[in-house]
Parts: C-alpha cells; sequence; structure tokens
C-alpha cells in the first residue's frame, strides 16, 4: 500500500492489524511521532490524516492507503518553523518535549478549523493532548499567538 | 598548605548526607544584587526547543540501532505468591523469538531491595519473565505461550491490614521498616499542651500518586566488547553507570551511559531501572542490542509512586496564635520497598514552636515500591499541616495569614542552625498583594447559592540548595563557538539553557554562541542526580568557575594580541576590548590565530556554608468555586509566591512553578492510584482512569519570584525551584474549599464523591 508522509510516497508492506504510530515509527523512522498511552487517551501520538487530527495509535495504516499523513517532521518549510511551532518555542510551550509534537499537530488542526478560537475553545480542542510537565497555560499563549500572527501576516 | 578535599553538608529530597569536596581552584565573589548580569537573569528562550517542536529531539524510546531486540515483560497477576512453574520453552520456540529471561536469571541483582527474576511474588504487575524478540508484537505475543503456575499467597495492601495482629508476613524481617518509629522530638510536647489556649487534633489522609511521565521507564542496552552502553530516560546517568557497573561486575569506564532528552522523571527515574538491567543482561547473551520500554500499564504500576499517608496532627495554641505544641503521628505504607520520604520535616521545620514531636512509621506492603516524587515527603507533609493550620485559624478567628505570619521561623530549629537567606515573608506580602487576599476573605458569602466560593493558602519550604560534588568544563573551539560539558541531565527544567547563560554571562559570550552538553558519561565530567531541585545550585557555579578559567586564558591570549593586559579587557557579545586603546577582537578572530589552541577552563562546585540551612520558600493563594449539589471543584486561580535565590532564567523557572502548581492541583482534585482491596490489583492503571490535568482544568495563574540573590549559599545565589511549587498547592485548595462550604476537607483527593459525602455528613 502507499502512504503519502509529508509529501513523499512510500510503498509500505504493513499487516492488516497494524496501527499508523508503528509504521511511522519503525517503518518509516519518524520518530517524532510519540507512544505514551497507546489507547487514545492522551495525543501523543496525534498525527494529521488528510489534514483532520488523529490519533495514529488508534488508526490502522490499511486504512490510510493512498492518504496523506502529516508528521511533526513534515510541518516546517524549507527550514522554516511552522507559526504554531515557531509560537511554541516563543512562548516556551512545552517542557520536556514528549507531548509537544502532539500538541502542536492538534493545535494545527484547531486553527485549521477555527481561524480565530477563544481561549474556551483552545481549552476545549486541546484538551484531548496530556502534558505532565504542566506547559498548559503557555501552550494556550502559543496557539492564541499562532492564530494571531497568522492573521498578521493572512 | 591549605586542604584540598573537605567535607560538607548536602541537602537532596529531604535527606541530609556529607560529602567530599575536592575545593574549586577558585572562589569567585558572589554574585550579589549589585552585581551587573547581561545574561544571567534575562527570558531568554529555552535552547532545546527547536529539537523539541521539530520531533527531532531523540528520546530514549527513539534509539534504533540495527539488528535491535525488543523485550516485552510477564507480570504477575496477583499480590503475593510463588511461582510454583516457569516455563519459556514455549515462548522461546515462536518464530522470531531470540531469547529470555525467567526465574534465576539476574542472581544478585536487587532493586528496590528485591532481588530481580526470584520466583516470588511481592506486588501485582510484578515482571516475573522477559521475552526478547525481532519485534515488539512478536515478543507480546509470545509471552503467552509461557507456561506459568503461581501459589497465591495472602497479601496485605495497606498499612491497616499490614500492621494487624494476624497480618500475613509481607518482609521475611517484619512489617515495618527497621527504623520504625522514626521519632523527632524538641522541647517539651506535654508542656506545650498544657501552655495552649486552643488545642486541635485531627487526622489527614493523603493518597499514592502516580508521576505519570509520558516517557515511561526504558532502555536500550548495546555491548561491544566487553563494554556496554545504555540509553536511559534517567535523572542520574553517574548513578545509572554505577548500578550497571555493579550489577554485571563491570569497572566504571566499561558502562557509558547516555541520556540526550527525557520525557519527564519527577523522581521516578534516579537510577538503573528494571528496563535497564535487562536489555543489558539479554544484549550480553545475545550480542544483539535491546529495548526494554514499559508498557502504560507497566509504567502506571511498577515504576515508583508517591506513598500514601495517614497523618494524626495535634496543633496547640495560645489566644493569640502562638503555636505552643505540634505533634505528628504518621503511617506511611512504602510498597515492598522504598526509602523513607518524611512527611514530618513540614511539622518540625516550618514553623516556629517549642515544642514539637513527630513520630513516623514507615510499613511494607504488597504493592509497587514508592519512589521520590516532587518534593517527597514535604507534600505530603504539608497537606496535613497546612489543612491544620487553617483549622487553628478558625477555631482561634484568625486571618489563616496572620496565624502564620505570628509562628514565622528565624531560623532552622531542628538542627539550631540559620538560614542562608529566608524572605518568606516577602513572600507572604507580594502574593497576598497580587491574589487580593483581604479583599478576597471579606467578601459577602451568599449561603444559598448551588456554587460557593471560597480562597484559602498554604506555605512551603524545601531544602534546595544543592551542593558538591558537581564539575564542568568550558571548551572555546577555533572558530570562537563554545561549549559547556558537564554530566547533569535536562528533564525538560531547562538546565541546558540555564548552564550555557551562566557561561555566557562570564565569558561575555553571546548566549547563541554557547552550547550545553548533557547526559554521558563517557565524555562529560561528573555532576549528580538531576533530583532534589538541586541542578542549578549544584552545577551552576561549577559552569561559573570554568567559564571563568576559559575566560582568563581567552583574555591572556588576545592581550598578546592587542598589546595590552589582561586585566586591561572585558568582553560582550562574544567581543573582547582593550578599555585603554578601544582595540577590540571577536572571540573568533583570538581563536584563530590560536590555531588549533584548545581553551579549556575546568570547574567545580565548592563546599555549602557550614552550619547553615539552605532553603526555598514560598506561599501559595487559591481561590475556588464549589458545586454544593455535585461536590464538584473549580480552582479559578492560584497566585504562588516564591523565594528561590536568584533566578537565571525567569521564562523557564515560571514554566517549572506553572507545571509544579498544575501537577499539585491533580494531587489535589483527581489522582489516586486504586487497588482492589481483595485481590490488590491495580484498578486504575490507564491515563483515562488515573486522571491528570488536562489544559481545561488549568486555572489563572499567577507564579513569580522575589528574586533576591542567595549569597550565602553559593557564589550564583541561585536555589531550586522544581519542587517548591506542587508543595503548597493540595493545602491552598483544601483550604479554599474549607472556605467556601465551612466543611473541613481531610482527605485528598477532593472528588466530587467524596465532598458530597462530607457536605452531606
Amino acid at each position: 500500500m502507499r502512504l503519502i508522509v509529508n509529501g513523499a510516497s512510500h510503498e509500505v508492506a504493513a499487516p492488516d492489524h497494524e496501527r499508523l504510530l508503528t509504521t511511522l515509527r519503525e517503518r518509516l523512522h519518524l520518530t517524532g511521532t510519540k507512544l505514551v498511552c497507546g489507547r487514545g487517551e492522551c495525543g501523543a501520538c496525534t498525527v494529521l490524516v488528510d489534514g483532520a487530527p488523529a490519533y495514529s495509535c488508534l488508526t490502522l495504516t490499511a486504512a490510510c492507503d493512498g492518504r496523506e499523513i502529516a508528521t511533526i517532521e513534515g510541518l516546517a518549510r524549507d527550514g522554516e518553523l511552522h507559526p504554531v511551532q515557531q509560537a511554541f518555542v516563543e512562548h516556551d510551550a512545552l517542557q520536556c518535549g514528549f507531548c509537544t509534537p502532539g500538541q502542536i499537530l492538534a493545535a494545527v488542526a484547531l486553527l485549521d478549523r477555527q481561524p480565530h478560537p477563544t481561549e474556551d475553545d483552545v481549552r476545549r480542542g486541546m484538551s484531548g493532548n496530556l502534558c505532565r510537565c504542566g506547559a498548559y497555560p503557555k501552550i494556550v499563549r502559543a496557539v492564541l499567538a499562532a492564530a494571531e500572527g497568522a492573521d498578521a501576516h493572512g | 598548605m591549605a586542604k584540598r578535599f573537605v567535607t560538607t553538608k548536602v541537602e537532596v529530597e529531604g535527606r541530609e548526607e556529607t560529602k567530599v569536596v575536592e575545593l574549586p581552584t577558585r572562589d569567585p565573589e558572589p554574585w550579589g544584587n549589585d552585581a551587573s548580569l547581561h545574561v544571567v537573569g534575562r527570558r531568554e528562550k529555552r535552547m532545546d526547543a527547536l529539537e523539541k517542536v521539530t520531533g527531532e529531539a531523540e528520546y530514549t524510546a527513539d534509539v534504533q540501532l540495527p539488528g535491535m531486540l525488543y523485550v516485552a515483560l510477564k507480570r504477575a497477576n496477583v499480590a503475593a505468591g510463588r511461582i510454583t512453574t516457569l516455563d519459556l520453552a514455549p515462548a522461546l520456540a515462536q518464530p522470531g523469538v531470540r531469547g529470555g529471561l525467567a526465574t534465576g536469571d539476574l542472581q544478585g541483582i536487587k532493586l528496590d531491595g528485591i532481588q530481580l527474576f526470584d520466583g516470588t511474588i511481592h506486588y501485582a504487575n510484578q515482571p516475573i519473565a522477559a521475552i526478547c524478540a525481532d519485534t515488539l508484537e512478536i515478543a507480546e505475543r509470545a509471552l503467552r505461550e509461557i507456561r506459568v503456575e503461581v501459589e497465591p499467597m495472602p497479601h496485605a495492601i495497606d498499612a491497616a491490614s499490614a500492621l494487624a495482629d494476624d497480618a500475613p508476613r509481607v518482609k521475611p524481617h517484619g512489617n515495618t521498616h527497621r527504623a520504625s518509629p522514626r521519632v523527632t522530638s524538641r522541647g517539651d510536647l506535654e508542656a506545650g499542651l498544657r501552655d495552649a489556649d486552643v488545642t486541635i487534633v485531627r487526622e489527614y489522609r493523603t493518597p499514592v500518586a502516580l508521576h505519570t511521565a509520558l516517557e515511561p521507564h526504558g532502555a536500550v542496552a548495546a555491548w561491544s566488547g566487553d563494554r556496554v552502553t545504555v540509553w536511559e530516560s534517567t535523572q542520574g546517568i553517574f548513578n545509572t553507570r554505577a548500578d550497571i557497573a555493579e550489577a554485571f561486575e563491570l569497572p566504571l569506564s566499561s558502562v557509558r551511559v547516555v541520556k540526550n532528552y527525557m520525557g519527564g522523571g519527577f523522581g521516578a527515574k534516579n537510577g538503573a531501572s528494571f528496563a535497564a538491567y535487562t536489555a543489558v543482561a539479554l544484549s550480553r547473551k545475545l550480542r544483539r542490542p535491546v529495548r526494554c520500554i514499559f508498557d502504560r500499564e507497566g509504567e502506571q504500576t511498577d515504576a515508583g509512586n508517591r506513598t500514601a499517608t495517614v497523618q494524626r496532627v495535634t496543633l496547640a495554641a495560645r489566644r493569640d496564635g502562638t503555636l505552643t505544641a505540634i505533634s505528628l503521628d504518621a503511617t506511611i505504607p512504602l510498597g515492598i520497598g522504598g526509602w523513607l520520604s518524611s512527611p514530618a520535616r513540614m511539622y518540625s521545620e516550618m514553623y516556629r514552636c517549642a515544642n514539637v514531636r513527630t513520630s513516623e512509621t514507615f510499613v511494607f506492603t504488597n504493592t509497587a515500591p514508592m519512589a521520590s516524587f516532587r518534593a517527597p515527603g514535604n507534600v505530603e507533609g504539608a497537606f496535613g499541616l497546612e489543612s491544620a493550620m487553617d483549622v487553628l485559624a478558625r477555631e482561634l478567628d484568625m486571618d489563616p495569614l496572620e496565624l502564620r505570619r505570628r509562628n514565622y521561623a528565624d531560623h532552622d530549629q531542628e538542627r539550631n542552625r540559620r538560614y542562608s537567606a529566608k524572605h518568606l515573608d516577602e513572600c507572604y506580602t507580594r502574593g497576598a498583594e497580587r491574589f487580593g487576599w483581604s479583599r478576597a476573605r471579606s467578601r459577602k458569602r451568599n449561603e444559598d447559592a448551588r456554587v460557593h466560593r471560597g480562597v484559602g493558602m498554604a506555605s512551603i519550604c524545601w531544602g534546595a540548595g544543592g551542593g558538591p560534588p558537581a564539575y564542568a568544563t568550558v571548551r572555546i573551539n577555533g572558530d570562537g563557538s563554545i561549549e559547556v560539558l558537564t554530566g547533569a541531565q535536562d528533564l525538560g527544567t531547562g538546565a541546558r539553557t540555564v548552564m550555557a547563560q551562566i557561561a555566557a554571562e562570564v565569558l561575555g559570550a553571546k548566549l547563541e554562541d554557547v552550547r550545553t552538553v548533557l547526559g554521558d558519561t563517557e565524555r562529560l565530567p561528573f555532576a549528580s542526580n538531576s533530583w532534589g531541585s538541586i541542578t542549578t545550585a549544584s552545577v551552576g557555579p561549577a559552569v561559573r568557575v570554568a567559564a571563568e578559567e576559559a575566560r582568563d586564558a581567552l583574555f591572556e591570549a588576545a592581550a598578546g594580541m592587542l598589546d595590552t593586559q589582561p586585566d586591561d579587557l572585558e568582553s560582550r557579545d562574544s567581543e573582547i576590548h582593550a578599555k585603554s586603546s578601544d582595540r577590540c577582537l571577536l572571540f573568533r578572530e583570538v581563536c584563530e590565530k590560536l590555531g588549533d589552541v584548545m581553551i579549556i577552563g575546568q570547574g567545580s562546585r565548592g563546599p555549602n556554608p557550614d552550619g547553615t540551612a539552605l532553603y526555598a520558600f514560598g506561599a501559595q493563594f487559591a481561590e475556588v468555586e464549589v458545586d454544593v449539589e455535585t461536590g464538584r471543584v473549580r480552582v479559578l486561580r492560584v497566585v504562588s509566591a516564591h523565594d528561590s535565590g536568584r533566578i537565571v532564567n525567569p521564562t523557564l523557572a515560571e514554566s517549572q512553578l506553572e507545571g509544579g502548581i498544575i501537577q499539585g492541583l491533580g494531587y489535589a482534585l483527581f489522582e489516586e492510584r486504586i487497588l482492589d482491596a481483595r485481590m490488590g490489583l491495580p484498578l486504575n492503571p490507564t491515563m483515562h482512569d488515573y486522571k491528570i490535568p488536562t489544559i481545561a482544568d488549568v486555572p489563572e495563574i499567577d507564579a513569580f519570584f522575589v528574586d533576591i540573590p542567595d549569597t550565602v549559599a553559593n557564589h550564583t545565589g541561585a536555589k531550586g525551584v522544581a519542587e517548591p511549587p506542587i508543595i503548597g498547592t493540595a493545602p491552598a485548595i483544601a483550604n479554599a474549599v474549607m472556605d467556601a462550604l465551612g466543611v473541613e476537607v481531610g482527605e485528598i483527593p477532593i472528588t466530587p464523591w467524596r465532598l458530597a459525602g462530607r457536605i452531606g455528613a
């Protein structure tokens, strides 16, 4: 089957029961996507499938045949960080960084759906992504700032 | 000649140890309040943020080596028992399975006092066998083929059942730790009680809480010849190295431990883990790289926890609020092993009181071993003490903050020594001001409303002064770029950034020219575990000394090139400037002229001051909303004022404060490991059922520092930041709930059902 990951096409021979998380990490060596709970409870493995956020631990690779998958590795373009990545850096919206790839992709998806979120929208939209270090206050700030920045540049 | 090696006291996680220290080559003037600093104290961006936002940061689980094998662990499904049959053969016969470990295979290796794979089951989910295969999936599937028979034995999973007359033997020598009861006493408790106008007696209960680091415990091991490299998610690379070397009878130089990035530790990752021993043993046996990473259930059930406590508290005071007696009788179940973290220390240290007695009984139970968890002991103790202080304040009809101020401790009474510095009063004042404490306290309540509001506060103290030994090297390369090398760890705290800021300050370098290299025992000089909030205060001074040595060498080289003397030179933004002639040279220009000469500065951490308590302090204020019909508590805002000496990077330090407060909020409201009472099996080993705070639970947080350098503690003036903020949160919230309802809380987490029961009662 064929996966289009971060714009590049990959032939993968994953068995039917293999989850996308495993395919990305073990076959394509894209280890930015993290395994934390493995059962859709924490959001650390969030990727975008055809632009929509998906828990890659609950997504079968076989169901992604021919679809476009975006992972954290593909977000920066030509050495230029995505505005959400940039905002996470600017606002110190991370500590250990283990949940960060999932947080960023969830934020990208949120801003795609809702380009002008309120603080409450951000809290609701990001509540499926757990962070144990407690970077939450700064994640809220970073996501709001990324939204404003997109406006300013838009 | 002055002695080269001396001893000094160092406090870590509430334990004071005597350490040998090699006196540093120089002892710089402390950076006091008036020091003119340009990089230290600045809000610089986290220097490893780029790697983290791009997914390039390599964590232990991301290490992929050619030919690497994967380990799955078979875990016990009873709380106590004897393994009568354990046959790996059917599993080993599966295609793709390469080996395994079973009873007797790690003879002589112990963790938390338990011999690994010893054929005895001490707690539910204890690993009893390991299978190693080409993929994790094959290994996990093969586990089901293992033939295992277990003879269950009677167990005791809580302190009450372990202390009962007919309790089963949890440990061969008895169910209490031999240090029990551990008693401290000063003054005359009876006299203090007689002296009092008001006495309160209460009991407080705290739960077992789980670290729930997003990156689980895990290791990758690869042998080459008679040497092994271990990648481990650890807070202590050198501790891990020592553990592995001892277990496998290797010289320290044959073990290399690497940790570049880690996904949280919070106290549970302080030495070689079960995963590391397993990976090293299997890798040696199979001569292939081996990865062993706990799955989430393993992490939630067998990777350390904060002990539960029962605290029976007596506080006695005169009418004016002066404490005359404090007594604590605490029971602390450790699980099957661990160390003796102390809730009593809050009681004996936080407030001025002449008559104090504490007693702690540590109990072994058939549950997983405890581990340090962010401010172990003080977090639990603070809930009891600070809840009781508010009850006392109510009895005295006194403002809780005023009661605390009236019992302000001006020295460490337990060990009769001075504080290096203490600005808790400043925290009280500024915290109360920013919170609007008086206004919030005097607000009229609407008793008929369904949702009640309340405010509460709590005090914080923590031994966060750090200490030796710690070493650092500063290298200036031929192009003027600078490396700070030290064997410390960055858990997500910001240590990389903080060390670079200190070096840049001393060298007069641009921060972006400095890179900090951490986490590799083979290439870096020793630094201790990143625990006890000690890294900045322990390693920072070593970095400062190393950078001074490097700067002096650089200036000496530059002086020749600028036809002047080194003391005529100053540097800023990686440029050296001669005061007398206005001539200047970039670091790069000096270094290029030096060719392959490498400027190297070495530094170490000097001793702590004698007879001095090195403490961080703080005060937290919380406002809550309680729905009296459902018992649901919502925290609206938290103000947290901290005295941790000088703050090297306020942004990163505030991130840690916020993180501590949010973990404290989880401890106050949601977090509790639950075991099945009859079988002792874990009932909530997932992130769905063990609830940590989400972004939607987070209140408005105003966390800040009074930021006064502690020049007695060490010459950078900095003390620790990481642990203090979690100490006050649960009691501040519980006190706010009591303020809202007039009902005492007494037990955390304050879940709706627990609170609804109290409201109804």
